[in-house]
């Protein structure tokens, strides 16, 4: 008798678990509609991923509640996606389950890949035949950033640039004039040399060397300035072992083995609290940084000589779940990134404009003035007119060179062997045909 | 239906011990499998794809493993591993053992030393990969402080290639001391104290009693130490990605280092799978062998 009774509640364990399971898995996704199209009462939902958190939330939420009172046939639901270092995996993981959102934050970087999949959307179309969306409004920076081979893949969310960050009070302990705009790099090595005190454990400049794509764009800016290229026009052979780029890489060497002013921090996890300490001079960082520096007096200044820098732009990517919900995330999306919006989004968070037009706007000298240092570097965008080459192998490349860079700043080669063996890896990655 | 006629095919059914029992398990089955099961068959498919977790995958049979064949940097990354598991082995298990001897005594406070051992076990690796990147900074860091004030030449530790992986062999061991204590402890509190007794009457010294009388009682928490460290070893990630992240200059990337790298910045999914694999078939090999030896030490010979 109680065998049976074991017997039927084990089997009613498994018709609970059954259903546990499926529903748990049909619910995920967060709360997608799963019908394609407009809901029986004709409003459209879509569903919007970003990587936003505390101010910067708040600020998605306005936004996306303003939109949705004035545009009664479309409803976003604004999702925070946990953080956008993993947003590709997370898409990736969505789209292969069959339920993603319409609208995604994806890294400018991950633009060659993820073009790749089938559910992303190309923009082209919809921007031609909508030119009061003024696609040319965007920074170079940005439309480079978000096509790969004259497919635009995206657009864009946010934008930035590197520009030196330099501690004031270091700069008149050491009795150095503050950086200015005409700066050579000689002037740049002599600051940080005049700045390098080994008793206080005190650097000049530092340089997160962990041979990431965070050791290899701070490069990059340099040998752009220097006159360099990254690759040849027809992104089929390496370019930055040239002559430019050998001196581009020779002076941060000699910095690093000869004058000894640069922290290396191999880890890349410990440059901002040293800078914050006031153990480093100076930085080359962009906008995001500065609120990791509170103790700090800072000034900003562009990059030294032709002031050539690097702008690292991330994109909104559309991903299609139906012809109407592709049309609703455009006209969002759209709204989103005008203008007026946008310097909204700016003031409550000090992130850069991401179009030029924003610096007519009425509220972008209240914007500036909230955040200091951030008119040099809206000034700096126009100074970002290369862009990293949006092909598939680039992380690939990048990891080359990133490793030829920590190699001669550890003093383990000089910068003209270990480009070389740098182009030399990447020609062979680029004559692979396909991924 | 909830009371079925006794005897029926469906009493008996409902009503046998197969049945209730995997009733209960079920439910957890099935998550291992989908967590677990699937992912591992997944991966042997992804292994033979050219796969970039973004774009339909194509099949290229054995091109994946015969690319690992060729790849001068998977093979640095097993070279590594290799020397890694070998330091990290003995080294953890044989002072897991002279520690676990100290402990095994009524010392006072010996509940606090053994309580210190264990915390670092359990202690997040990611805290425990911030506190050794602070400690070992070679600027700012307490060691190189205190190399300073004893005269001796400052190094460069987590950053300097020739160091970072020996750096990471004593962080992880310090980290998992404690575990292998705790074995040896419980396998040491199994010896019969007549037993000493006996060899101390017989005149046997202390190292000679320890020899002979105490570590063939350790022999099976020793054959259970070894093959779990060394499969721990094997699949050595998380210490390194929080502290160096195969760095610097390759010189701590490992084989599980080297998958990530490759199947999650590069895109070569399919690649990383083939990677996984050969590491299991490696770990695969190396435990039967192990488990062969020791096993024939523990019960072949008497």
């Amino acid at each position: 008798m109680r065998r049976i009774l074991i017997g039927i509640v084990g089997l009613l364990t498994l018709f609970l678990a059954a259903a546990a399971l499926t529903t748990g898995c049909g619910s995920s996704g967060g709360g997608t509609s799963t019908s394609p199209g407009a809901s029986p009462t004709g409003v459209v939902n879509i569903t919007m991923w970003h990587g936003d958190e505390d101010y910067a939330k708040k600020a998605d939420d306005a936004l996306v509640a303003q939109f949705n009172q004035t545009h009664p046939n479309i409803h976003v639901t604004a999702l925070y996606n946990g953080g956008n270092d993993f947003a590709l995996q997370k898409t990736l993981t969505a789209i292969a389950g069959g339920k993603y959102p319409d609208i995604t934050y994806i890294f400018g970087s991950w633009a060659a890949n993820i073009v790749k999949s089938p559910k992303v959307v190309t923009l082209n179309d919809m921007i031609a035949s909508d030119p009061s969306f003024n696609w040319n409004d965007f920074w170079p920076a940005e439309r480079l950033a978000a096509t790969v081979n004259g497919k635009i893949v995206g657009v864009p969310a946010l934008v930035d640039n590197l520009a030196i960050v330099y501690n004031k009070k270091l700069f008149d302990q050491a009795g150095v004039a503050y950086p200015t705009a005409d700066w050579t790099w000689d002037d740049f090595r002599a600051a940080a040399k005049a700045l390098t005190d080994p008793g206080k454990k005190q650097f000049g400049f530092g340089y997160p060397a962990d041979a990431s794509e965070d050791t290899v764009w701070h490069w990059e800016a340099m040998l752009w300035d220097y006159g360099g290229d990254i690759l040849t026009p027809d992104n089929k052979q390496a370019a930055f072992n040239s002559a430019q780029g050998v001196e581009a890489l020779t002076i941060l060497g000699e910095m690093a083995t000869v004058d000894k002013s640069i922290y290396i921090d191999t880890t890349n996890q410990k440059i901002q609290q040293t800078f914050n300490n006031d153990h480093i001079g100076m930085l080359v960082t962009g906008p995001w940084d500065l609120a990791g520096f509170p103790d700090v007096d800072f000034g900003v200044q562009v990059l030294p000589a032709n002031h050539q820098t690097i702008s690292g732009p991330d994109n909104w990517v559309i991903l299609n779940n139906g012809q109407d919900r592709v049309n609703a995330s455009w006209t969002f999306i759209k709204w989103f990134t005008d203008a007026k919006q946008q310097m909204y989004y700016d003031l409550q968070t000090g992130a850069l404009p991401i179009r030029q037009s924003q610096q007519k706007q009425p509220d972008f000298q209240a914007y500036l003035t909230k955040y200091p240092g951030t008119d040099l570097f809206v000034a700096n965008m126009s100074n970002a007119v290369k862009a990293r080459p949006t092909i598939p192998q680039y992380s690939k490349i990048s990891g080359y060179m990133g490793t030829a860079i920590v190699s001669v700043l550890l003093g383990k080669a000089d910068a003209k062997t270990a480009l070389d063996q740098a182009a030399q890896q990447t020609n062979a990655a680029l004559a692979v045909p396909g991924p | 239906m909830l009371r079925p006629a006794p005897d029926s095919r469906l009493h008996r059914a409902l009503g046998s011990e197969h049945f209730a029992g995997w009733a209960f398990t079920l439910p957890a089955v099935v998550l291992i499998v989908i967590f677990g099961i699937m992912p591992i068959v997944w991966s042997a498919i992804m292994s033979f794809q050219a796969n970039d977790l973004t774009s339909p995958p194509t099949w290229v049979g054995l091109a994946n493993y015969r690319a690992l064949l060729h790849d001068p940097m998977f093979a640095a990354s097993v070279r590594h591993t290799i020397l890694y598991t070998v330091l990290f082995v003995p080294i953890s298990v044989s002072g897991a053992l002279l520690v676990a001897w100290a402990l095994n005594r009524k010392l006072r406070g010996v509940r606090f030393y053994r309580l210190a051992v264990f915390v670092p076990v359990v202690t997040s690796t990611v805290a425990t990969g911030i506190i050794f990147l602070w400690l070992l900074d070679p600027v700012f860091g307490l060691v190189n402080f205190f190399l300073d004030k004893l005269g001796l030449p400052q190094q460069g530790f987590l950053q300097n290639p020739d160091q970072a992986l020996f750096c990471i062999v004593a962080m992880t061991v310090w980290g998992w001391l404690g575990f292998d204590v705790i074995i040896y402890l419980a396998a040491l509190q199994g010896v019969p104290q007549e037993l000493m007794e006996a060899a101390e009457i017989d005149g046997a010294g202390k190292w000679s009693s320890f020899r002979n009388v105490v570590l063939p009682f350790l022999r099976p928490a020793t054959l259970f130490l070894v093959v779990w460290s060394t499969i721990s070893a094997l699949q050595l990630f998380d210490e390194i990605w929080v502290t160096t992240r195969g760095g610097p200059l390759g010189s701590t990337t490992v084989v599980v280092v080297y998958l990530y790298q490759q199947a999650f910045t590069n895109f070569a999914g399919g690649y990383g799978a083939a990677i996984a694999y050969v590491l299991f078939l490696a770990i695969l090999v190396v435990t039967i062998v192990q488990l062969k030896i020791g096993g024939r030490r523990i019960y072949g010979e008497s």
